[in-house]
């Protein structure tokens, strides 16, 4: 008897949350997926902006030349760095600040507010921000860098590919703590405290329960919270383009500034082109790195 | 029955997707005729200038209404290009000298009457010429012109401006010590133009105007030994007498060490005039941008304008808004609001273009050794060249790359460009 009225009921059921879903559906379509196909198909095209009324296909005449080109390499080492660099001291230092505070103290949630409060900013704003605050001649940091006697002249830190590169890194790191700090407050409420009760029961040291409570049980949450990290540093030109534009001489391009530099440029093909290549980085390292924390099977 | 239970959802998707299409609705309930437009080079106190003269539209043209939409400055070419890519809901525009050639050629923009309308006699030459710049057609109409200058401190020891680049790197030397340097550098965005403006001079009379990146026996500007004199000096100038942190200055890090003390001289446009006014500076003045050797300055007159979309639905309209911002009174309150050098032949009688640091620029005017040039942004390569020789010059005054290599690049890159085109 049911089994005949259930399968109809099924199939209006699954009309309508299908009808409910359609908008969210056709939104994500023609808002990501069309950009991101259109993308990848002017890779293969030669596509200027200078002259949209010719725009063959080229195969893959695009890569040939953003390959042979050094910049572009050069743009792929800063990224190893400005990515490695970047996501230690985000997490190590937002995993500090976790720690403190998950304690209860006066005022903790005005200081939590302050701490978070760079994750609700622009990434550009931040560059202009930073970009003013590292000036050699008129920047905060010198001048307070003078004032405590740590320094006896001011320093060019946006002037060198080394110290520029340093001071990218510094700005990300003030904006990225914050959302490691977040993710794993949220991660270490939700062990639970009879856990620790029973390691203190059985003599278990704080260091100890942190390592043998604290870490198997927020673990899956760390593996995935870094790989998204990873991911959206990598993608994240805004700080960097709005600080130094990729300079000093490309000293602090990356791969996505590069592809910046391809669209102010007009050459929207080899813009594309570039964009592929970050997508294959991006899709072969989270595979391996997926496989690597055998994340899959983690509970 | 089931058509009956659907309707209700599908209504309302259906609604909703009218009131998304109705976003970019063009025509007011009333038969009202609603222009949008985009303006580029977007700061606050500029936006309130165009909307005052917005109201004045409105108010001159009932049933006519105006949606200005102003992006931020740094994305705003991007996001202009992006709406026109897509041909819907675009009226007016503001197009810039180096987006002028890109939109034409993509047939975006419309052409504008200018035959018919009693203000293009009011235009000055320059207007008129730059208004049929690219390819020859009136696809905008200038709303003014930013052409730079000289700033000088005349309190640190400078009694005359200096009046040749090598002059500029001595005096520059002189006024540095300490905290204190002789020139506002630029090495950031932008920062490669000033060692065009250089070879540029140090070329001379073999240059082209009209094609400024050649001489007149087709060879590039950057394949003489001058050129390479000029690079020479352009690198002194940054070693010897402009602040290390230079290196990646743009213009708002110049124009803040000119009006703060640090620097002692800075070469910009118009529009720093106001700033430097409002600033704490007492003791400056302006001159006619450094010579060569040769005894010429060249450099190109910067300039952006109102323009029409080919896909208007409304361009009698539309024309009509690009005229009036264009007409004397208006263009002349939006030169002096954004400190620029005004297409108005009746901003001649007034004194604010005149006197005091606008006296510098009716200097140069008159002299015939300060040239205008043309920039070659109808060359394919216009927008790559821009970003890759700003690199080139970090790379140059870093010491990355030696003169040598930056100029041999550079006379590859539009020797190459030159038979693209020719």
């Amino acid at each position: 008897m049911s089994s005949v009225a259930r399968p109809a009921f099924t199939a209006r059921k699954a009309r309508f949350i299908a009808l409910c879903l359609l908008p969210g559906v056709i939104f994500v379509v023609v808002f990501t997926y069309y950009p991101m196909i259109r993308g990848a198909v002017i890779a293969f095209q030669r596509y200027n902006l200078f002259d949209l009324t010719s725009t063959p296909f080229v195969g893959l005449e695009n890569f040939r030349s953003v390959l042979a080109e050094d910049r572009f390499w050069t743009a792929l080492r800063n990224t190893g760095t400005w990515v490695v660099v970047s996501l230690f001291f985000q997490f190590f230092l937002g995993f500090g600040l976790a720690l403190l505070l998950r304690r209860q103290f006066r005022g903790r949630g005005l200081y939590q507010a302050w701490v978070f409060f760079p994750w609700a900013m622009s990434g550009f704003l931040i560059g202009l921000l930073w970009r003013w605050m590292f000036n050699g001649q008129f920047g905060v940091v010198n001048d307070l860098l003078l004032k405590a006697g740590i320094i006896d002249e001011r320093i060019g830190f946006l002037a060198s590919p080394g110290w520029a590169m340093t001071s990218v890194i510094v700005a990300n790191v003030w904006y990225g703590v914050t959302f490691f700090a977040i993710m794993i407050m949220a991660a270490l409420q939700s062990v639970p405290g009879e856990l620790y009760e029973a390691a203190s029961v059985d003599g278990a040291s704080r260091l100890r329960q942190f390592w043998h409570v604290t870490l198997p049980h927020i673990r899956p949450t760390l593996a995935l919270i870094v790989l998204l990290r990873i991911i959206w540093i990598l993608n994240f030109p805004d700080l960097i383009y709005a600080m130094t534009g990729g300079g000093p001489a490309g000293g602090t391009d990356i791969v996505t500034t590069f592809l910046i530099q391809q669209v102010i440029g007009g050459d929207y093909g080899r813009a594309g082109a570039v964009g592929l290549l970050v997508l294959g980085l991006l899709l072969s390292f989270s595979v391996f790195y997926l496989n690597v924390t055998r994340f899959e099977r983690s509970r | 029955m089931r058509s009956s239970r659907l309707a209700a959802p599908t209504a309302l998707l259906a609604a909703a997707t009218l009131a998304l299409a109705g976003c970019g609705s063009d025509s007011g309930s009333s038969g009202e005729v609603r222009l949008r437009m985009i303006e580029s080079l977007t700061s606050p106190e500029r936006t309130k200038l165009i909307k005052t003269l917005i109201a004045d539209f409105e108010k001159a043209n009932p049933g006519v209404s105006v949606e200005l939409v102003s992006p931020p400055l740094d994305s705003a070419d991007q996001k202009i290009t992006q709406i026109l890519q897509t041909k819907k809901d675009l009226d007016v525009l503001e197009v810039r000298d180096h987006t002028a050639k890109s939109f034409s050629n993509n047939g975006w923009l419309a052409e504008l009457p200018t035959d018919a309308w009693p203000g293009w006699a009011d235009l000055t030459d320059l207007a008129k010429k730059k208004t049929v710049e690219v390819g020859g057609k009136p696809y905008l109409i200038p709303y003014g012109f930013y052409q730079r200058t000289l700033f000088h401190r005349t309190d640190w020891g400078l009694t005359q401006p200096p009046k040749t680049w090598q002059e500029l790197y001595e005096a520059g030397k002189r006024m540095t010590s300490g905290d204190r340097f002789g020139y506002s550098f630029r090495g950031g965005k932008g920062g490669a133009d000033y060692a065009v403006m250089m070879i540029s001079a140090y070329n001379g009379e073999a240059l082209d105007p009209e094609k400024s990146f050649f001489l007149k026996d087709k060879r590039t500007i950057f394949a003489t030994p001058e050129a390479a004199q000029a690079l020479d000096l352009y690198v002194k100038i940054f070693k010897e007498a402009s602040p290390p942190d230079s290196v990646s200055w743009g213009y708002p890090e110049m124009v803040q060490g000119f009006t703060s003390g640090v620097t002692g001289m800075l070469i910009q446009d118009p529009e720093v005039i106001k700033t430097v006014e409002e600033s704490g500076v007492k003791a400056w003045s302006t001159a006619p941008i450094p010579k060569g050797p040769t005894g010429y300055a060249f450099q190109p007159v910067g300039y952006a304008g109102w323009g029409v979309t080919s896909f208007s639905k409304h361009q009698k309209e539309a024309v009509k808004l690009v005229q009036f911002l264009s007409e004397s009174k208006q263009s002349i309150a939006f030169a002096k609001g954004n400190s620029l050098i005004p297409i108005s032949k009746q901003a001649q009688n007034d004194p604010q273009f005149s006197q005091g640091a606008w006296k510098a620029y009716l200097e140069a005017q008159q002299d015939p050794q300060q040239v205008i040039t043309i920039r070659p942004v109808d060359y394919p390569g216009w927008s790559q060249f821009n970003v890759d020789s700003d690199r080139d010059v970090q790379a140059l005054i870093t010491g990355k790359k030696t003169v040598a290599e930056v100029l041999t690049s550079w006379d590859a890159f539009w020797a190459d460009q030159g038979r693209k085109v020719s």
